[in-house]
């Protein structure tokens, strides 16, 4: 039975946050994972650990006595630190009553593309593979004319069409609610692609940024990056090293999953940390103290193509 | 002469798809043109083709196998061996198609039997050793017992199988031209048809000549197949008229692609003109009974499905799923645009050649059309 937090969360301004931030980096560090440590020379499907409810305990009273110790009241919390210490203590709580979900808001999304390429860093997606592009559109004629920007990750479906279509059930929702793929199990018939109403899957087809492309011959540093297209990916919480062009992920479907090898690691997914209009949250919605259970009770809050009844766990605040 | 030339040309299809094997297996998917958005092409396109061809020959065995139907006596074996050479070329198609081909018997062992594909794959493995049992026991020199009860069985696997691959497609709500009731109600039409049109080239440039029975089979046939084209272009205006009647659904666009896209000239030439028209005029003209024509005939009707197969599946693939999709992000196989890439027609020409070959050698070398004759009280 793992303990409850119990220290309240207490506001803190910018400039407190940032030598707090230095500070109290320490104590989260200690209780994550060091998980780059095996991935340059991890073996594949190696499992990487994740944190226990009590060590996520430890790091969210840390968190919190971090920002206490900022000292400076009266301006609101960082919307990234307070989702961290929202999921901190989602990771508290057993596994089966955490109910992640994905908030962007579409007036703050100023079309960056940071959080695509973030992804692509984080899960070292190689050419033809992309979880998180960003959808633009243009609303109305000239002179009356603005865009928007939408960017689309997996839909995480608590109704998925994608994973019942599965022949030898490589895709299917695992216990944090994330729709995954078991790269070993998929036979890459591609069926969950055609099934999914949002374009959210992807197939690997085995290229490389530094072979097979047109400027691969004359690329500076080439050999330096092929080491680097090789490593781990720590997807689905197991090694996926990147060795043989014919071996797994190579011929797989392969999707986002919400960063779950970061978010069980207390750290929030990368297209989230690295959005520069604070238009992606993310955490708990079955925690009503949580921001994004804030931000889905809006009467500004949508889903896409809700009519197929998916049950998209992706909101956009329009 | 025919026979001849169809080796010369199935050995050159041969030839051809041996290096697009070679550049299927040492570079796997990359030199496909299928991609991540259009995520099936000309192999899935050809697996349904042929899996209806071999269902649909199924299907025409039993005149003769099953309800023993005196004017089709003794082709039974001709059309179970048409399903038995081309059921492997379909299943080779969608083979090399996986991602991960050796995985496959993941499907066997480890299935998942809500998904339509998995049914399928166990099904048509089962047909397929039906294919086999029922060839091989209509081969004995004494009929068998077993031959009836297998073809029954074979018969009901061969209408739902047909089926299953419409609803493979069918059950997938987000595509809309796909996602209609009556398209599994739909394919098993379509393959009977291409089971007639086997049967033409069959009889027509196989069949013995001296048979008296020949022309009124030539006769039949072709009448059958009439009335098969008329249904299958009556599904074909219900499904068109409806999707365009109000021309805003993501339906019509499919049809409108399938009308007026690049690849409409495959439509109105390949599948309507030369699948469709051509053998209509033909076939309700006395030139029927001609054996070449009839043949000619039936080879025109399987081109213009295997063109209806392509138009079931591109131009519904072609659809973004969401406005902009296709520009948001750039990279190779991320394209809703689509046409095979020389190696998947290599492939795709290898497959035909080897189904051609097989089909020809059988009836060149093999004893297809005859038949024991039951005798009395003779009992397996």
């Amino acid at each position: 039975m793992s303990r409850q937090p119990t220290i309240p969360l207490t506001p803190v301004s910018r400039r407190g946050l940032l030598g707090a931030l230095v500070a109290g980096a320490g104590a989260l560090a200690a209780a994550s994972v060091q998980a780059s440590i095996p991935a340059a020379t991890g073996k594949s499907n190696e499992s990487i650990d994740v944190l226990t409810p009590e060590e996520a305990l430890a790091a969210y009273e840390a968190e919190i006595a971090r920002l206490r110790a900022a000292n400076i009241n009266g301006t609101p919390v960082d919307l990234l630190e307070r989702m961290r210490t929202d999921l901190l203590r989602a990771l508290t709580k057993p596994v089966n009553e955490r109910r992640w979900v994905m908030v962007i808001d579409l007036r703050a999304c100023v079309g960056c593309h940071g959080c695509t390429i973030a992804c692509v860093a984080e899960n070292k997606l190689p050419p033809g593979v992309v979880y998180r592009p960003v959808l633009e559109e243009e609303i109305g004629r000239y002179p009356n004319v603005s865009r928007r920007f939408i960017p689309r990750p997996c839909m995480q479906c608590d109704n998925p069409p994608c994973t019942s279509v599965c022949p030898v059930s490589a895709t299917y929702t695992n216990e944090h609610g994330v729709v995954a793929v078991d790269y070993e199990q998929c036979i890459g018939c591609r069926a969950c692609i055609a099934a999914c109403p949002y374009g959210a899957r992807t197939f690997d087809f085995g290229y490389t940024y530094t072979a097979n492309t047109t400027t691969s011959g004359v690329m500076f540093g080439a050999e330096q990056a092929v080491s680097y297209e090789q490593v781990s990916t720590f997807e689905y919480g197991k090694l996926h090293a990147r060795h043989d062009a014919h071996d797994s992920p190579v011929g797989n479907v392969r999707k986002c999953h919400f960063c779950m090898h970061r978010v069980l690691n207390g750290e929030l997914p990368a297209c989230v940390t690295t959005c520069i209009g604070r238009a992606t949250f993310f955490g708990d919605a079955n925690d009503p103290e949580s921001l994004v259970s804030e931000l889905i009770a809006k009467p500004n809050v949508m889903r896409l193509k809700e009519e197929l009844g998916t049950e998209p766990r992706v909101y956009y605040l329009q | 002469m025919l026979k001849r030339l169809l080796y010369v040309v199935g050995s050159l299809g041969l030839l051809i798809g041996m290096w697009g094997l070679y550049d299927r297996f040492v570079y796997g998917h990359m030199n496909a043109n299928y991609g991540s958005y259009v995520v099936w092409g000309l192999w899935v396109a050809l697996y349904m083709f042929f899996a209806g061809v071999a269902t649909g020959g199924f299907m025409l065995a039993t005149l003769d196998l099953l309800f023993e139907l005196p004017l089709f006596r003794g082709s039974g074996r001709m059309a179970l061996w048409g399903s038995l050479v081309t059921l492997p070329a379909g299943l080779a198609a969608i083979g090399l198609d996986l991602g991960h081909m050796t995985r496959i018997w993941k499907v066997y062992l480890q299935p998942n039997f809500g998904a339509v594909m998995a049914q399928l794959v166990w099904g048509y493995t089962i047909f397929l050793i039906i294919i086999i049992v029922s060839l091989w026991l209509s081969f004995r020199p004494q009929p068998s017992r077993w031959l009836k009860p297998i073809m029954v069985v074979g018969l009901v696997l061969a209408i739902f199988l047909s089926g299953g691959i419409g609803a493979l497609l069918g059950v997938n709500q987000n595509r809309v031209s796909w996602h209609v009731s009556n398209l599994p109600a739909q394919f098993p039409v379509f393959n009977l048809t291409s089971g007639v049109a086997l049967m033409l080239i069959a009889i027509g440039w196989f069949g013995p000549v001296h048979d008296p029975r020949r022309s009124q089979q030539l006769h039949v046939l072709g009448l059958g197949l009439v009335v098969l084209l008329l249904v299958k272009g009556y599904y074909l205006w219900t499904d068109v008229s409806q999707a365009l009647y109000q021309n805003s659904s993501h339906g019509a666009e499919a049809i409108n692609l399938v009308l007026f896209g690049p690849y409409g000239w495959a439509f109105w030439l390949l599948q309507i003109g030369l699948g469709m028209l051509l053998p209509l005029i033909v076939l309700t003209t006395p030139i029927r009974n001609n054996g070449f024509a009839a043949g000619l005939m039936g080879v025109c009707v399987l081109l213009g499905l295997a063109v209806a197969r392509a138009n079931i599946i591109f131009p519904a693939l072609s659809l973004p799923e969401l406005r902009g999709l296709g520009e948001a992000f750039h990279g190779p196989h991320l394209s809703f645009t689509y046409s095979p890439s020389l190696m998947e027609w290599a492939v795709t020409a290898g497959i035909v050649g080897a189904a051609t070959i097989g089909f020809v050698i059988g009836a060149d070398r093999l004893p297809l059309f005859s038949r024991p004759v039951k005798s009395a009280g003779a009992a397996d």
